[in-house]
This record gives C-alpha cells, structure tokens and sequence, in this order.
C-alpha cells in the first residue's frame, strides 16, 4: 500500500500578469522520486516553492496542496520540519567553512550538540566531504558546494527532500554521486521531488515525472508509459543539410520527420525500415538509436523557444 | 494520512535564536576587522574633542562638559549606524545579492521569524557597539561605572529600534544606490539634530519639531540620563516613545518585508 506524500490539485499562481503556474494537479507517492520536467520558465520552481510555502498559491475553488498532511498555507513549519530543500541557486555562506555552514542550519532545526555532530559526521562522510570539512567556501569546486547544500537539506533527516536542478552544471562524475546518493536515500524510506533538464537523470532516478510548459501540464506518467505513449521507438538522426532533400520518400511511407535547422529526425517503430532508409543516404552523418525522453520532451514542448526562455 | 498531532517543530524562541545565531557566527567569524573599529572610532571622536575642539567649547551644555556631552550622545550614535547599516545594506545584500534567506527561510522558519530575528541582532549590535563606547568613555574617566553599566541596554532598545526603521525602508528600495537618500536624507540630519553635538534646546524654533519627532533624540536623552544618574518624570515619556515607534514601525517592516520573502 503506497501512502500520498504530497497532493497538488488545480494550482494556480500569477505575478501580476504573468501566469507562472495553471491549473496544476499531480500526486507523489510516499518513497519514490517524482521529477518534475520542462523549458526553462515552465513554472517548476515555482510549483516547488508552493509546496514548502516559499511562493503562496492563488486562492480559487478547489485547488489545494497537502504534504504529508500539511497544509503549506497553515502548517509551513511542519512541512519545512519534515523537508530538506536543496535550492537551484548555492546559498552558502561564503564567510564560513564548511562544517559551521551545517552548524548554523543544525540551530534552526534545534538538534542538540550530540546530534549535531553526529548528523555532521555522517553527512560529509555520506557525501565525501570529510576531507573538506575545514575548508572554505571560497575553495570549494561547484560539485563540492553542491553536495554541501545537499548534506545541508538533509540535516533533520527529512521524510521529503526537494531538489531544484541539483546537477545542473556539474560533471559526470559528480552527477553519477548525487545520483547514487538520492537512490540510497529512496531506499531508505525518503520521497524525492527534483526538477531537472536533464532527461537522462529524470529516466535514471524518478519513477514518476510530470512534464509541464507555460504553467501548464502537458503530460506526465512514468518514464516507460511516456516512451511508449508518446512516441515511436527508434528516431534516426540526421545531420548536414543535404540530407534534408533526399527524404521526401519515407514522409509518403509515414515515418514522422522532424526537421530542425542543421539536422532531422525520423522516427519509426520498424528499426529496419530506418536502416533501410539509412543506407540510402550515401555519406550523410547519421545516427539510429532507442528514443528516449528527451525526444518525448521536444515532442511534447515543441522545439521553438518561447518568450520566457 | 491526516496527522492532528501538531509536529514537534521547535518553538518560536527557538526559531528566533536560530536566525539570530546565523548572523552572530557570520559576524565574530571575523572578529578583528568586525570587533575592533567600534573601540576604535570613539577613540578617534574623542582624541580630537580633546586634544582640539574640546578647547574652544568652555561652555558646559545642559550641565555637562562639551566631552561628557558628546560622549554620552555617541554612545546612541553608534548603535544607531550600526543597526541602520545592518538592516540596510546588510539585509539588502543578504536578500537580493547573497540569497542567504531563501536558503534560511527553507529550514523551519517563517518570513515573520526571520525578519524579527533580524531585529533582534540589529539590537545586540547596538548594545555591543554602545559597550565598545562605553568602555573607552570609562577608560577616558567621562563616566562613572557601574552606574552607566545600563548604557548598553539603551543601546539594545535604540538598536532594535532603528532596525525597525531600517528594514521599513529596505522593504521599499529596488536598487541599493538609493539607501543614499535614507542615509543622507534621515540618519545624517539625526547626528546633527538629535542632541548629540550640541543641545536641541536653543535651536531655532522651525527645528525643534524635527528634533523632538526624530527616534535619536529620545535614545540620547535616556542614555544621558542613565549615565548622569539624573532622571526626570520626562523620561517616561521618551521610553513610551521607542516603545510605540518600534512596535508601530516593526509592524509594518514585517508586513511589507514579508512580501519579498514569501510571494
């Protein structure tokens, strides 16, 4: 039996005229990752605010958050007591070396002197920090400072850990620690939010994600139901303008083209068929592979840039 | 999956301790270049009193020497920069360059908590910068201790009252150029108005109002009170004063403050 851990149904928010969140509804199971996709501007840090009482929400009929049983509009502290937030901007404070960062957030959630060292320990040891644990700031690589505002959120030991962009920027390396580190906490009974550009981070971590574009929902489910949904399962890509000419034959035989400015892509069920078209196309750079949810993402949020990119 | 038990979250003291500890830490964590101008500037006030100007002004203002009257006076002076400084540029920059509260106000605060947190330092540093005065006054003999022990306290209420003031103005500034029209529209004229340089008493006419509507004013006659042992019926009306100036001015520096916070 999977218990709730967060319900949003119909959220709305508006700054002034600009519409940042519409009509939103989705549910995160307790014990799972859910991710919350789309361009930038889309509304997603938005909608993570609301859910720790950072932004309000418009007041209308029916809309309604719950989190853990909170309501972020009355029961802000609970739900922040409950929360970890690891914030898209770092944060830290530049003055201070890294284990009187997580000292200073120890007070807020009022552990004792025992339980703060001991939460600290384990942290920078659970994000390979310990070596870092005099440093500054000022000397910390953008992996390390991330994972220092991760460690951070997770000093109360939260029951929800809320991640905006957290590997935004970051190398591989790193990106495949952080990874590793949210799945262990997942296994450990904690539900994650995050949002991400990152398609193949929202394939590797989140069992369910919602993609969202101009405030709106455009679709969500599971990453599996998405690819089979949403799109055909091989895409070959081509790149160099004169291929574009020469496929005017598979736009008749029904494989969906999508061109781009330098490159097009067409997309079909039947591998073969691809391969077929591909060996036609005599010294065109091209690539077939699997789709993926960064194809069902450009689907769904179309590839124009809009105003608030 | 409703949870009526209220979740142990920590109390309202606690909440206000943790914001006040975050700025103290980031404060002595340079305690040198933070701790020691503040002993430092009064030296400097009063040398040049001294060794100079003092010699010039033989007449005593308000029953004291001109270096017992402008000491006392800086003692409600520099708690009040401080706590200006502090929750203008300071808070400012903490707010819109460091993002130092979005990070804060996810741990188990409110935007209440933390902007009152905010004044609650602003008054420590106002009690410490009056201290630091406090002790070179002692040390120069200006005044007499233990009795002028409270002066610090006064300057903890000036402090925090200032910060009140402070934070209003900060709620409205969009740009942190135009803090320049508080300093030198407000916290400027106040140095020279306020009873601090010289008496308000024989000012002209046109000026007294603005001497006795002004926060500086009330904090010096205090403090002089305090350290001169000499206290009238008067005073209680300038303590009711900084009670419903922070009170009335705190109320609405929460309330439009809270609407950068939180949005």
């Amino acid at each position: 039996m999977s218990q709730t851990a967060i319900k949003v149904q119909n959220v709305g928010k508006n700054f002034g005229k600009v519409c940042a969140v519409q009509d939103l509804s989705f549910d995160v199971a307790a014990n799972t990752c859910f991710g919350l996709l789309g361009p930038n501007g889309a509304g997603k840090t938005t909608m993570m605010k609301i859910i720790y009482g950072k932004c309000t929400l418009d007041n209308s009929n029916g809309s309604c958050v719950n989190v853990f049983g909170y309501n972020p509009v009355t029961d802000e502290l609970a739900i922040k007591y409950l929360s970890g937030v690891v914030p898209q901007d770092d944060n830290l404070d530049d003055e201070l070396n890294v284990v009187q960062n997580l000292r200073i957030y120890a007070k807020f959630y009022a552990l004792s002197a025992k339980n703060t060292n001991e939460r600290i320990k384990y942290l920078l040891d659970f994000l390979e920090l310990t070596e870092k644990r005099k440093a500054s700031i000022k000397h910390l690589s953008g992996g390390m400072k991330r994972r220092l505002i991760i460690a951070r959120a997770l000093l109360n030991n939260p029951k929800l850990l809320i991640l905006d962009e957290p590997t935004t920027g970051l190398d591989p390396q790193v990106r495949h620690l952080i990874w590793d580190k949210l799945r262990q906490l997942k296994k450990q009974g904690t539900t994650i939010l995050l949002t991400t550009h990152y398609m193949e981070e929202a394939f590797a971590l989140c069992d369910a994600v919602l993609i969202m574009d101009r405030g709106r929902e455009v679709i969500q489910g599971t990453p599996a139901e998405l690819l089979e949904r949403n799109i055909e399962k091989f895409v070959l890509e081509l790149t160099g303008s004169h291929a574009i000419s020469d496929i005017e034959e598979p736009v008749k035989t029904g494989i969906r083209v999508d061109r781009g400015q330098e490159s097009t892509r067409l997309y079909s069920n039947d591998a073969d068929r691809l391969k077929r078209l591909a060996a036609k196309l005599e010294g065109a750079h091209y690539f077939l592979r699997q789709t993926n949810l960064e194809d069902v993402f450009l689907k769904a949020t179309g590839r124009e840039l809009n105003e608030k990119q | 999956m409703r949870n009526n038990n209220a979740y142990p979250y920590p109390p309202l003291a606690s909440r206000l301790y943790g914001v006040w500890f975050r700025h103290m830490r980031v404060y002595t964590q340079n305690i040198f270049s933070n701790g020691l101008p503040p002993f430092l500037e009064p030296i400097l006030f009063l040398a040049g009193i001294g060794l100079g100007l003092g010699k010039y002004i033989t007449e005593s203002m308000e029953g004291l020497a001109y270096i017992e009257f402008l000491g006392t006076g800086l003692l409600m002076t520099s708690a009040m920069f401080t706590a200006t400084f502090e929750c203008t540029f300071g808070t400012f920059i903490r707010l819109e360059f460091e993002k130092v509260y979005d990070g804060m106000l996810a741990a188990p605060v409110t935007a209440n908590n933390l902007i009152i947190g905010e004044m609650l330092w602003a008054g420590t540093k106002g009690l410490f910068f009056s201290f630091a005065v406090l002790c070179i006054l002692a040390l120069f003999g200006i005044v007499s201790l233990p009795k002028s022990l409270l002066a610090p306290f006064v300057g903890f209420i000036t402090g925090l009252m200032f910060s009140t003031l402070a934070l209003l103005v900060t709620s409205f500034v969009k740009t942190i150029n135009h803090f320049n029209f508080y300093f030198t529209g407000l916290i400027s004229p106040m140095f020279f108005f306020s009873g601090v340089v010289f008496p308000i008493s024989n000012l002209p006419g046109y000026v007294r109002p603005f001497a006795e509507v002004v926060p500086l004013t009330h904090s010096v006659r205090l403090v002089r009170a305090v350290c001169t042992h000499r206290y009238s019926p008067h005073l209680l009306f300038d303590l009711l004063y900084i009670i419903v100036f922070t009170l009335v001015i705190g109320y609405f520096a929460v309330r439009r403050l809270k609407k950068r916070l939180v949005y």
